[in-house]
Order: C-alpha cells, then structure tokens, then sequence
C-alpha cells in the first residue's frame, strides 16, 4: 500500500544514506538534515525501548526503498511511527501535515556529520535515565524548533 | 527483593509482560546493532525467563539479528522488549517498556567503541 508523503527524494547530493537492522529498507537524504534531538517522553520511551535521537527533513528530500516493509502505527492524533515489519527498527516518526520526518539517527551510515543539540520532554523522563552531557534540556516539545 | 514484581509492555499494549523477582543491575549498549534497531542506545535489564509471564505472545515477532540471538518486538506498534541469547535461559527487557517507575538506575555502558558519532558517549 501506498504510504502518503514518501517522495523519490529531492534535488541535490545525497547528504546521507541508511537502513534497518535487516537492510530490507534503505534511506537516502539530500539537502539538510537538522541536528539530533533526543525525546524523553514516555511514548518513545516505549516504542524505542529508550529515549530515541532523531533528526529531520523535510519529505521531499527523503528516498525510501523497501516501502512495503515499512509498517506505520499511529501513535497519536498528531503523529505515527514508522518501523520494519521484519526486524522491528525504529526509523521514522511523522508529525501530521507538517511535510517532514523525523529520521532516527542510529540507522543512518557513519560519519553523520550530526550533533547533538537537545534533550526534549524531560518532564517525562524515566527514572533510570540521567542525562549528563551538559546540553539543552526543555521540559515539554520544541514548538520553535523547525525541519 | 524476593517479592518484587515488575509489569511492562508495548506502546499499544498488544503485549504485555510480568517479571517476578528481582532484575539484574541495567546496561547501555552502544553498538551499531542497537543503535540502528532502537534508533537509540539499547538500555536492557536482565532476568531468567523462567520468571517471564507474556500476554500477547501472538503479537510478538522475533528477529535473528545475528546467529543465536534474536530480538523480540510488538508486531503491530513496533515497540522493542526483548533481547535474548537463544538457550540461555535469560531474557533481557528493555529498560523503556518497564511500567514506571523502574527502581533501577543504569551501571554501565558496553560497546562504547561502537558508538555513534552524533553524541558523546560517556567516559565510563
């Protein structure tokens, strides 16, 4: 099935490439990517098994091979999660109606070329989980932070 | 400790877990494998699977991720929980599907010299 959004990715040098543990869904990025957030909050938690580091593009830039392994579950109103219906990785979460996709940073190919920058939803932090890397930390989203 | 039981599960709550007992001290794994899985460090506690009830066993998939290991997932929400050394007679959990509050704190961090190059691991 068809999933919305997933383009033949945009114009420019590829800026990254990655894949799930199985390899069964490959990833290419040109253009940007935004540096990695970490989110904190009990959904990813969850879904992760920790808390998740993500960066992001906007869908346009993002070429996905192997889409009909890649499962979605609607996590919210407001986003879905996209991961391997074969070896369960986590690569994508989608904001609704925002046009782009925050790509988990584990599947990407070293070097990343990325930093991170923040820690989100500390209010919903763990009690296993200490952060002590001195960066950012914003108790809730990062409503001004963009693709 | 004997009386402890510690309850978790999945994003969506196809499956669901109990562990009566005590758990094992929690590790961070940085490794490519883990990262690329979990799209973030693998944080797992440990006990014996003998002391594992799981509901939901249907909506559990397995993935042989290298030979004699395979990982354990929620089909439908793609929640990660289990890790396990086929005939180990162990079942590792994933620190974020426990039902918080977990009680535990994480005391040491393993395959540092596969970590990612976006974040600093820790020194430890």
């Amino acid at each position: 099935m068809a999933q919305s959004g997933i383009s033949e990715g945009g114009k420019g040098a590829v800026r990254a490439t990655g894949h799930c543990l199985c390899g069964a869904i490959e990833i290419e990025i040109r253009g940007k990517l935004r540096d990695v957030v970490v989110c904190h909050c009990g959904q990813c938690r969850r879904q992760h098994g920790a808390p998740p580091s993500y960066t992001s593009a906007p869908w346009s830039n993002v070429t996905v091979r192997g889409e009909k392994n890649l499962k979605w579950y609607q996590s919210s109103a407001q986003a879905r999660r996209g991961f391997c219906r074969l070896c369960g990785s986590s690569l994508f979460w989608e904001p609704v109606g925002e046009g782009r996709v925050a790509i988990a940073a584990g599947c990407l190919e070293k070097p990343t070329g990325l930093r991170t920058v923040r820690h989100i939803f500390v209010a919903e932090k763990a009690d296993f989980d200490e952060i002590t890397d001195g960066l950012e930390q914003l108790p809730h989203s990062m409503a001004a932070v963009t693709a | 400790m004997s009386g402890r039981k510690t309850t978790g599960g999945c994003l969506c709550g196809g499956v669901r877990y109990e562990i009566d007992g005590p758990l094992a001290p929690p590790s961070a794994c940085h490794c490519g494998q883990c990262r690329r899985y979990h799209g973030a460090l693998g944080l797992y506690t440990l006990a014996p699977s003998e002391r594992y009830k799981i509901k939901g066993d249907r909506n559990l998939a397995w993935f042989e991720s290298s030979p004699g290991i395979r990982r354990g997932f929620c089909r439908v929400c793609g929640s990660k929980l289990f890790w396990e050394r086929i005939g180990s007679g162990q079942l590792d959990v994933t620190m974020g599907s426990i039902d918080p509050p977990s009680g535990l704190k994480i005391v040491k961090h393993i395959h540092l010299e596969d970590a990612g190059d976006y974040y600093d691991p820790p020194s430890r």
